[in-house]
């Protein structure tokens, strides 16, 4: 047995639907080693969110299960951090009010949570702001600001579903290079659902495709690029070539995803 | 004023807040200034000057009975404001915390809503007697009906991701409605309590006018009744002050509530 990472066994999520049953996620099973960083790229609609809301515990799988740290996951675990794709800063909480947020509702000392709340916002560069509030920064502070949440509760394990899918393309990248950097130095296990290819190849270490529906692992591309990167890679060779072989399996699948989402239209 | 004077033409902002200050002022003055030289010059013979209904007011100043009637409709809104907005926070919390509940109720009340409930007033004398708690049932129930429908709105149209964060976070239920449920329907919570009050002292004065023996309300129906206008105009001068006040007041509560959410 695997004592670090993620193991993810034989995973299966259906949904009752009016069209009976819909399989979002079949037959996955990965292993993600501790310490790693693993992307999820898949046409939309392919269950990528829903496996990682399976590995976070808030979706119950039909069929497998999931271990983390070696612990089977029953439920939601404030050792598993997560960053959403909307805007979840509180709006009547400043910075650091927002930051201590998830560390105030688990019981941890006051003065740790300062601690660590300054910590955090030092890390994600929000330093100064401690005391704005969310309506007076920008949506990619914003999403820092989330971050730095997520990082103060000290989780072993961190998903992020799409955190930059809503931010304009700059601001993606700029974001992307920092998570990368901060993970070099905090090296948590991250699970990072994305639908840019780039952003998944700029950010990990290896990139999961996943098929339209049912949803399952078609190709699993390690990435070779050196550890130390930034978003110039983008133009070197290796990254275009990683770039065309999984765009090219992701490729059908989306046309697949199109035709049937056509179909039952 | 503070529009730039390098400006060829004046432009007049209003969101500037001396434009704004100014702007009131200027109305509240020429309005004054209208009732005033109207009660004067005799344009009309019901109301009299402003200065006449201010010189009123300052008399009941030291009027034992002025204090008591003061004393009484200040008690029955006060009462009135916190069961209401209580018993409104906790229907609309039931509302959505119970939808089944909510869906079979909250139709009624929004008919409530529009019915001038001040209609029971013979019912409730019935029930309770002539007494303050008549006045302050049904204010109560009117300030609760608002206070009820915004929270229940203001709870159902949180968003999503504050519910995934909170399960994500393995928040309690308690942790839930009071850390993020109740704040994110601030701004719902804060016009329903803005609503209660107003409904409050509408139901006060109004119960006051019908079925009291006491009160700001009995009173300027009596002063009417025994042809004193100065008198009852200075009453109804006060109540206008009250009101007044108390929205100024809430808007302070408004603004300590949501600080942060709107730049002021």
């Amino acid at each position: 047995m695997n004592d670090t990472g993620i193991q993810i066994t034989d995973v299966g999520v259906r949904f009752p639907s009016p069209k009976g049953t819909v399989t979002a996620v079949e037959n996955v099973t990965q292993h993600i080693p501790g310490g790693s960083f693993v992307s999820i790229v898949g046409p939309s609609g392919c269950g990528k969110s829903t496996l990682l809301a399976v590995i976070a515990g808030l979706q119950k799988p039909t069929s497998g299960g999931v271990r983390v740290h070696g612990r089977e996951v029953t439920g939601p675990d404030r050792h598993i951090g997560f960053v959403f794709q909307e805007d979840s800063t509180l709006p009547w909480r400043n910075v650091e009010e927002n930051v201590r947020f998830a560390m105030q509702m688990g019981g941890t000392p006051r003065a740790e949570q300062q601690r660590r709340a300054q910590e955090a916002i030092d890390l994600v560069g929000l330093s100064g702001f401690e005391h704005s509030y969310p309506s007076m920064l920008s949506g990619g502070m914003r999403q820092r600001v989330a971050l730095a949440r997520t990082l103060a509760l000290e989780p072993n394990v961190v998903l992020m579903d799409e955190p930059f899918a809503a931010l304009d393309q700059q601001t993606r990248i700029f974001l992307g290079a920092e998570v990368r950097q901060i993970w070099s130095r905090t090296h948590q296990t991250v699970v990072f659902v994305t639908h840019d290819i780039g952003e998944a190849i700029l950010l990990s270490q290896q990139v999961w495709v996943m098929s339209y529906r049912p949803g399952t692992i078609i190709d699993v591309i390690d990435v070779d690029l050196p550890e130390q990167r930034d978003a110039s890679i983008v133009s070197t060779h290796e990254f275009n070539e990683l770039h065309n072989r999984i765009w090219t399996s992701l490729q059908a699948e989306s046309m697949r995803g199109f035709q049937q989402e056509e179909m039952s239209a | 004023m503070s529009a730039s004077a390098s400006a060829p033409r004046l432009r007049l902002d209003p969101r500037q807040p001396a434009v704004s200050v100014a702007g009131t002022t200027l109305v509240v003055l020429a309005l004054g200034l209208l009732l005033e030289l109207g009660g004067r010059a005799e344009w009309w013979d019901v109301i009299p000057p402003l200065s006449a209904m201010f010189q009123g007011v300052a008399g009941l100043v030291g009027d034992a009975q002025f204090w008591s009637d003061a004393y009484r409709t200040g008690l029955e809104v006060a009462v009135s404001l916190v069961f209401g907005s209580v018993f409104g926070l906790l229907a609309g919390i039931t509302f959505w915390k119970l939808p089944a509940v909510g869906r079979a109720f909250e139709p009624y009340l929004v008919a409530l809503y529009a019915v001038p409930l001040a209609l029971f007033y013979p019912f409730m004398i019935v029930l309770v007697g002539i007494n303050v708690w008549s006045v302050i049932l049904l204010a109560t129930a009117m300030a609760a009906i608002p206070m009820a429908l915004n929270t229940a709105v203001g709870l159902a149209s949180m968003r999503p991701v504050y519910t995934k964060l909170g399960r994500s976070l393995n928040l309690s239920p308690r942790q839930m409605l009071f850390a993020v449920a109740l704040p994110a329907a601030g701004p719902y919570l804060v016009a329903g309590l803005r609503m209660a009050l107003v409904y409050s002292l509408i139901g006060c004065v109004a119960m006051e006018f019908v079925t009291a023996q006491a009160g700001l309300g009995y009173r300027i129906r009596y002063l009417y009744e025994i042809f004193d206008d100065t008198g009852m105009y200075a009453y109804i001068l006060v109540v206008l002050l009250i009101s007044v006040a108390l929205t100024v007041l809430l808007g302070l509560v408004e603004r300590l509530i949501l600080r942060g959410r709107i730049s002021w």
